[in-house]
């Protein structure tokens, strides 16, 4: 017989004790993995709705005057001026204040909670996803920066963007990963030891002499700081990586062509070329053999979780870039089909036409809920954004003064031991089964965002027909440029692997990812 | 290859495939900048001198008078390295087919006759829109034996170049539409310039407009939705040839580079994963291939439910186009989405080859139409 207070809610007549409970919400699929939005909601600040609803309005604004009566222009130009480079929609975005919006007030910026920076370039998306990109990369770099845990040059880079925005001279950081002979390998540590990797830094006296090249760099031409992945040894890259802060000017950095790509040719995607360019000391953000000890991990675990702290924000961000360009499809799609007749009545009143509505408002949901809910797991215990989001932390952060946090708190970020904290913070403070959680939900999001995306894009145009084609109307540009979301922030087919190793393959030993 | 066909006409496959291989594929990033870049005139000339653009056109015409699995062959090929000629083949075959269901060969033997170089051969038309279904914004008016037009055509397919056009307008008073046929030479034309447009870029539309234009009326007043069904019966056969020609060059690239790419240590096609999308693109390959020669087979020989084949045909494969084209770019992941390679343009020029004939879903519905009549 169970004795009292042993057993939790009684079913039916049949007792659950605790322990048994935790067991059964232990298998898969796990609760803590399941409902990460009914885990997370009662634990976040009320402060973060209003906020997040001032973001989307602000959004909404920008779309109506600079997005909308742009977009289709600055891709047109792009067309008949092949070196094309978007310096006046950057000055722009930079007096909007977008590239500051989502930096920590504790570094300068304005401090609007990280996951509302989804629903904004879900907005940005709907209007344009190519100058979605334009704001939103720069968060790439800004997450590259962040993700190192080094506080002094975090918080120098970050004021500089704090500074741009002040004199009206953009500063924006770009991240470059990807390499001319590995793509997807450079996004993955299971595989880039396999790899071709040939971004190479040797150390010399006071730094690094890097040399190497660096492709489809977005926005790499327009950005004042690069957050460069090189690797110290080429043959074991995994437990060789280096993170640097690169000026553009630096010497031996200079910028190769940029893409003709099919669309969001309003961002650039750069060729970075690395010939004998020194690096100082200084500007090492983090280095693979300096990382202390960790009680969770090894060395080469660190950098996985690195590259999965970064991924796990900036992929839901793709995933919402999918959702906006399915709404934008979608979108167009409704406007044209209210106006147009065919067939003698408005195409709005055929019934297959509201079913592929329908359809597409149906995706649209979809991707936006993927998204959410990857937010949500970052927010959860081990989340990127878990600590930020604790109540005393975001107050204190939102509401203390400026200048107090200028003072007094930004001169203890320039100290070493706040690198130790803050290691400690997201290292250590993070278990496996969380990373995990938030590296599968960060791949479902990736996926389903863009995928709903592509989708939405095909039926906007099957259901606008000739009108589609004509690049005036819209639709076809939105097609152009949603494909490079199933390719970018890895192919959809690895992060389709990557959800495999982390939420389902995990439970299973005998199951083997990245390893064929 | 088209498996049931190619005995008798393996010389078209082998002109198509030599023209491709030496005229298109070369200069196929540098075609594609049109209207930003030049248009490839020398090619169209070299298209018009061997024959391509008379295809179907009977002898008495001045064509080469073939049916319609020789035009399926020529496009096909084509298509699988650049889309653009086959759009304007099959844009001025559909004006003749048009014309030749109305029954007036005589304009057409004119047109040839005198024709003096690849433009002037051209008939435009707006091959990318069933004028049943939307409202045609141009009015005729009769006087004495000709008809004066007025109004505007949208994206007229080849305007631009052609020397005439083919196009759909109102009679007063009267129901439907009929076609006719006009002088892009002539007076009271105003063209707008090249409608850049998702694929296809080497085969342009144009606006037009016509202020007191005299045109011929083809065939007889209001019978001009008869006689472009009669021509969209045969022509979905060419739309499944382009698309299958389309989803061949796509698989091709994919599968060379899938060859030559390194990942995680090996060719790329060493990872089952990606094998996988190489095969579902091989087995929809091989698909097409079945379906376009079936459907251009079935149009020949008249065998019963014939345009129900070749609609479903080009249907069917517009979707799979569509789709393998989206995993051709895929495979070569960030290379695929730049200029650079050929898998960008053929998903663009998928998505634009579906929209030929008018619009999907009410094309997907008169099959449906087509079935209840009979």
């Amino acid at each position: 017989m169970t004795e009292p207070g042993q057993y939790s809610i009684p079913k039916g007549g049949v007792m659950i004790s605790p322990k048994e409970s935790s067991i059964l919400l232990n298998r898969e699929p796990r609760f803590e993995d399941t409902f990460c939005s009914l885990q997370a909601i009662p634990r976040l600040p009320k402060g973060m709705l209003k906020e997040t609803k001032d973001a989307i309005a602000y959004a909404k604004k920008f779309n109506d005057e600079v997005i909308r009566p742009l977009a289709l222009d600055i891709d047109r130009q792009t067309y008949a001026d092949p070196e094309y480079l978007p310096w006046d929609l950057v000055k722009k975005v930079n007096e909007w204040g977008f590239y500051t919006m989502f930096i920590p007030r504790l570094f300068g910026g304005q401090g609007i909670n990280m996951p509302a920076s989804s629903y904004v370039v879900e907005e940005l998306a709907s209007a344009c996803v190519g100058i979605a990109n334009v704001v939103g990369v720069h968060y790439l770099g800004v997450i590259g920066v962040m993700g190192s845990w080094n506080s002094a040059l975090t918080n120098k880079i970050f004021r500089d963007v704090a500074e741009g925005q002040r004199t009206g001279n953009p500063c924006l950081i770009s991240l470059a990963i990807t390499e001319p002979g590995a793509g997807t390998d450079v996004e993955e540590v299971e595989l880039i030891d396999k790899g071709r990797v040939s971004c190479y830094a040797q150390k010399v006296k006071g730094g690094y002499i890097v040399n190497g090249s660096k492709v489809f760099i977005s926005m790499g031409h327009v950005s004042t700081w690069c957050c460069l992945i090189a690797y110290t040894d080429l043959k074991k890259p995994s437990d060789n990586t280096i993170t640097f802060a690169v000026k553009t000017g630096t010497k031996g950095f200079s910028f190769g062509k940029h893409e003709d790509k099919m669309g969001q040719r309003c961002c650039p995607a750069s060729e970075l070329i690395f010939e004998d360019c020194f690096i100082s000391d200084e500007n090492v953000l983090s280095n693979s053999k300096e990382i202390p000890p960790s009680k969770t991990r090894n060395v080469r675990e660190i950098v996985e979780q690195y590259i999965q702290y970064a991924v796990g924000v900036t992929r839901p961000a793709v995933g919402a870039f999918g959702t906006g360009v399915a709404r934008g499809a979608y979108e167009t799609a409704l406007k044209f089909a209210s106006e147009t007749e065919v067939d003698g009545k408005l195409l709005i009143n055929h019934e297959w036409a509201q079913i592929m509505l329908a359809d597409m408002y149906k995706n649209v949901v979809i991707g936006r809920l993927s998204y959410i809910e990857a937010n949500y797991s970052n927010g959860l215990p081990g989340g990127i954004y878990d600590i930020l989001q604790m109540k005393p932390m975001y107050y204190y952060l939102k509401y203390v003064p400026k200048v107090f946090l200028d003072l007094f708190v930004s001169p203890f970020l320039k100290l070493k031991f706040m690198n130790r904290i803050f290691f400690k913070l997201y290292v250590d403070g993070q278990s496996v089964e969380e990373q995990r959680r938030c590296s599968g939900w960060s791949s479902l999001a990736k996926v389903v965002g863009t995928d709903m995306g592509m989708k939405n894009c095909q039926m906007a145009l099957e259901l606008m027909g000739q009108a589609g084609l004509r690049h005036e109307n819209g639709a076809e540009k939105i097609m152009r440029d949603a494909k490079l979301l199933q390719i970018y922030e890895g192919t959809n087919q690895l992060n389709r692997i990557n959800l495999f190793a982390n939420l389902i393959g995990r439970s299973i030993p005998q199951a083997k990812a990245f390893e064929e | 290859m088209l498996a049931t066909i190619k005995c008798e006409l393996k010389s078209f496959e082998d002109l198509a495939h030599s023209f491709a291989a030496k005229e298109l594929t070369v200069n196929r990033e540098e075609n594609d900048r049109y209207p930003f870049g030049p248009f490839f005139d020398a090619t169209l000339a070299k298209a018009y001198e061997v024959g391509l653009l008379g295809t179907i056109l009977p002898e008495e015409c001045g064509g080469i008078g073939q049916g319609m699995n020789a035009l399926c062959i020529i496009l096909d090929n084509l298509s699988a390295a650049d889309a653009s000629l086959g759009g304007i083949i099959f844009t001025n075959a559909l004006s003749q087919e048009i014309i030749l269901s109305a029954g007036c060969k005589d304009l057409l033997t004119g047109i040839t006759g005198q024709a003096t170089d690849a433009p002037s051969s051209l008939i435009a038309c707006q091959s990318f829109c069933n004028a049943a279904e939307i409202k045609t914004q141009l009015m005729a008016v009769k006087n004495k034996d000709s008809y004066i037009l007025n109004g505007t055509a949208e994206y007229v397919v080849l305007g631009g170049l052609a020397g005439h056009a083919l196009v759909p307008a109102h009679i007063k008073e009267q129901e439907g539409y009929s076609f006719f046929l006009i002088d892009l030479k002539g007076k009271g034309i105003t063209k707008s310039e090249p409608v850049f447009s998702l694929g296809l870029h080497s085969c342009p539309a144009v606006d037009v407009k016509l202020t007191e234009v005299k045109g011929t009326i083809i065939g007889r007043e209001t019978e001009g939705s008869k006689y472009f069904d009669q021509a969209s019966d045969r022509m979905h056969a060419a739309v499944a040839a382009m698309q299958c020609g389309i989803m061949k060059g796509s698989f091709q690239e994919a599968l060379s580079y899938s060859q030559e790419r390194l990942q995680g240590g090996w060719e790329i096609i060493n990872w089952s994963g990606l094998r996988m999308l190489l095969a579902q693109m091989a087995m929809h390959v091989k698909i097409a291939e079945m379906v376009v020669s079936e459907a251009a087979l079935a149009v020949e020989q008249h065998e019963p439910e014939w345009n129900i084949c070749t609609r479903a045909a080009a249907l069917h494969l517009s979707e799979l186009a569509c789709k393998l084209t989206t995993d051709g770019i895929q495979i070569l992941g960030g290379y695929g989405y730049m200029k650079d390679y050929g898998q960008e343009k053929r998903f663009r020029d998928a998505k634009q080859v579906q929209a030929l004939l008018g619009l999907a879903p009410m094309r997907k519905l008169g099959l449906i139409s087509a079935i209840v009549k009979k």
